[in-house]
């Protein structure tokens, strides 16, 4: 993708969480605000074959991965128009045709998952990854160490994305982990494994492809850890602890400003553009309402399908 | 006694048993790989994978560090991205290491994907008490029964051993098979000939007409030692083997219950919210109020000590007695 193209997904995502938390049908929600740049980077360093899975927070991840903010607006808000009928919503959506092996709301519990994904794209012999975005909070749990120990031992084609936006719940990072820089988990395995800044979008897109390029020839997994932003509290049902100074650091981290000034620094935004970027993401995310409106909720006997 | 003399047996111990069901499997299916600690060269803990290294590879036959929760996790989301992982967990007590994946995804997958992934992974696990003390010992079979899209089966003879593996490999999963420290060096008679047998079918493994008897795995062969003195008695005692516990053939029991008016559940693991209570219920909706009884371990931590050990578990003697109790009341 150009830059532009970028630009306008992250814009589409921020668009998209402004106008679902505006609302009170959805129960409550985990943003990505914030921390678009890691998922939008990332998903512009993948192939369509490729398969991504991430955690609770997956709005984000979802749209960088390109499904349909329709559908996703749709599975959000429990309407059967969603992937998954409504029955996953923002925990569990999935969507593995399109690349997007889906969401899973244990704090740690797609890190396993994803590396059997890559078990079995190795054992295939395919040249497609297994894709797996989590929290810091994450980063804690014993699931990772097993996950990096095994992954490293069989050179699984995983990479292991940390989303570290500081904060878990309400908990600092540096209250909950002792390693100095996440990254530095995956060093005792020989894991490949970089720190990027994850507003810088284009950091993060060149960073993971070059993590990309090894797991590909056959080198074992990576560990891209990308330090961001969390724009909200964790959940729009969550009160917010941070201080207003500290939000103010926060906010001043935006990826989509960051990126907006380096274009207009380099004359490639012309003036005005920006609007029309905003007015053509404001009315993506209006279609997408629209469609997930009309489509209804699930029957209540869904509640016995697919369960045995 | 025709057809005995036409379907030809091969006698099994019933560790030879699994690893026939495994080896047949993996010849028929390529996506089906083995995962577990000492699965491979060593040929598992009970010799229950002896030569599947060598006639499937490495690649197939997977030895693991020591990480239920990563071992079940890589199965559960192999199983989901197509292949058919067979994940051994040494001991069931282990188990709960690994219940997230097993639980909070496999179990689910299906349902909240809206049909887009299955998981086709079995997960064999051992049960029960040998000596090997308090978080080796444990059933906890009637948890695992509690969560809706897991299948649990737990065969007694090799015959099903072999038979019901072979099931849970080529079923849309997830299914957890449990076997039992007492049952590896058990011997019996397999059909030569490639079989199945059906998750979910029960199998009356001793008619009788004054008392019905369920238990599964290990404890069938208590069941079938306490109905032979019973026996002499004159006690006649219809043993259920129930080899699958979820889905359960409650139709099999209720059968054998409304005839015979009795009932006693036998189980290794513990009475509370356990098997036992579970086809109690069951049947009193089904049949309508007949003797019942139920026997156990003892609610306690399950020893090391021999002395100990036996007094926890369930026995013959354990059996034959409630059977008297509820016979004579």
């Amino acid at each position: 993708m150009d830059r532009l193209a970028l630009l306008r997904r992250m814009m589409l995502i921020r668009s998209f969480e402004s106008a679902l938390a505006k609302r009170r049908d959805h129960g409550f929600q985990l943003l990505s605000s914030g921390a678009e740049g890691v998922a939008v980077g990332l998903c512009d360093a993948l192939r369509n074959e490729d398969q991504l899975l991430c955690s609770g927070r997956s709005i984000a991840p979802s749209l960088a991965r390109g499904l349909d903010p329709g559908a996703v607006m749709a599975e959000l808000l429990g309407r059967i128009a969603g992937p998954n009928r409504g029955k996953a919503g923002r925990g569990h959506m999935a969507q593995p045709a399109a690349g997007f092996f889906g969401a899973h709301a244990v704090v740690g519990g797609n890190l396993a998952i994803a590396a059997g994904v890559a078990l079995a794209l190795q054992q295939r012999r395919s040249t497609a990854i297994s894709v797996c975005v989590f929290g810091d909070g994450a980063c804690g749990s014993g699931a990772l160490h097993e996950t990096l120990n095994i992954a490293a031992l069989w050179k699984l084609p995983l990479l292991l994305v940390c989303d570290n936006n500081q904060i878990a719940i309400a908990t600092p990072r540096e209250q909950a982990l002792a390693a100095a820089r996440l990254s530095d988990l995956a060093a005792p395995f020989g894991i490949a494994a970089v720190t990027v800044d994850g507003t810088d979008v284009i950091s993060v897109r060149d960073s993971a492809t070059g993590l990309i390029a090894n797991i590909r020839a056959g080198q074992g997994p990576g560990f891209l850890e990308c330090i961001s932003e969390r724009f909200f509290s964790h959940s729009t049902a969550t009160r917010e602890t941070r201080s207003a100074a500290e939000m103010e650091v926060v906010w001043s981290r935006c990826p989509i400003l960051r990126l907006t000034g380096q274009l207009r620094a380099e004359g490639v935004l012309a003036s005005g553009a920006m609007e029309e970027l905003q007015h053509d993401t404001d009315r993506q995310v209006l279609h997408a309402i629209a469609f997930a409106e009309a489509s209804p909720f699930p029957n209540s006997a869904e509640a016995l399908s697919h369960v045995d | 006694m025709l057809t005995e003399s036409v379907s030809a047996t091969v006698k099994l111990f019933f560790r030879e048993a699994i690893a026939r069901a495994v080896s047949e499997s993996m010849r028929r299916d390529d996506r089906i790989i083995l995962l577990g600690q000492d699965a491979g060269r060593f040929g598992g803990a009970y010799k229950e994978f002896s030569g599947l290294y060598g006639e499937f590879g490495p690649d197939r036959v997977r030895d693991t560090p020591v990480a239920e929760a990563a071992m079940v996790g890589l199965g559960v989301g192999a199983a989901a991205a197509g292949l058919r992982p067979l994940v051994s967990i040494t001991y069931m007590d282990f188990l709960m290491l690994g219940l997230d994946p097993l639980v909070n995804y496999a179990a689910k997958a299906r349902f909240k994907t809206g049909g887009q992934i299955t998981t086709p992974i079995v997960v064999k696990t051992t049960a029960g008490a040998r000596g090997q003390g308090v978080a080796h010992s444990q059933c906890i079979e009637a948890w695992m029964m509690a969560v809706p899209g897991l299948k649990v089966v737990a065969p007694s003879t090799p015959a099903d051993a072999c038979g019901l593996l072979k099931s849970a490999l080529t079923d849309s999963g997830p299914v957890l098979f449990v076997d039992h420290k007492r049952l590896f060096s058990t011997a019996g008679e397999v059909p030569l000939a490639e079989s199945f047998v059906p998750i979910g079918e029960a199998l009356v493994r001793r008619t009788g007409t004054h008392v019905t008897i369920t238990a599964h795995s290990y404890m069938t062969r208590i069941a079938l030692t306490a109905a032979e003195h019973l026996a002499e008695e004159g006690v006649s005692c219809e043993i259920i083997d129930l080899r699958s516990l979820a889905p359960m053939d409650v139709e099999t029991i209720a059968q054998s219950a409304g005839r015979t008016g009795a009932l006693l559940t036998l189980e290794e693991g513990q009475l509370t919210c356990g098997i036992g209570a579970e086809i109690a219920f069951r049947i009193r909706e089904l049949v309508g109020p007949i003797r019942m009884a139920r026997v156990g371990a003892l609610r306690a931590p399950v020893s090391s000590n021999p002395v100990l050990e036996a007094a926890c578990v369930p026995s013959a003697d354990r059996v034959i007695g409630a059977i008297r109790r509820l016979l004579n009341n």
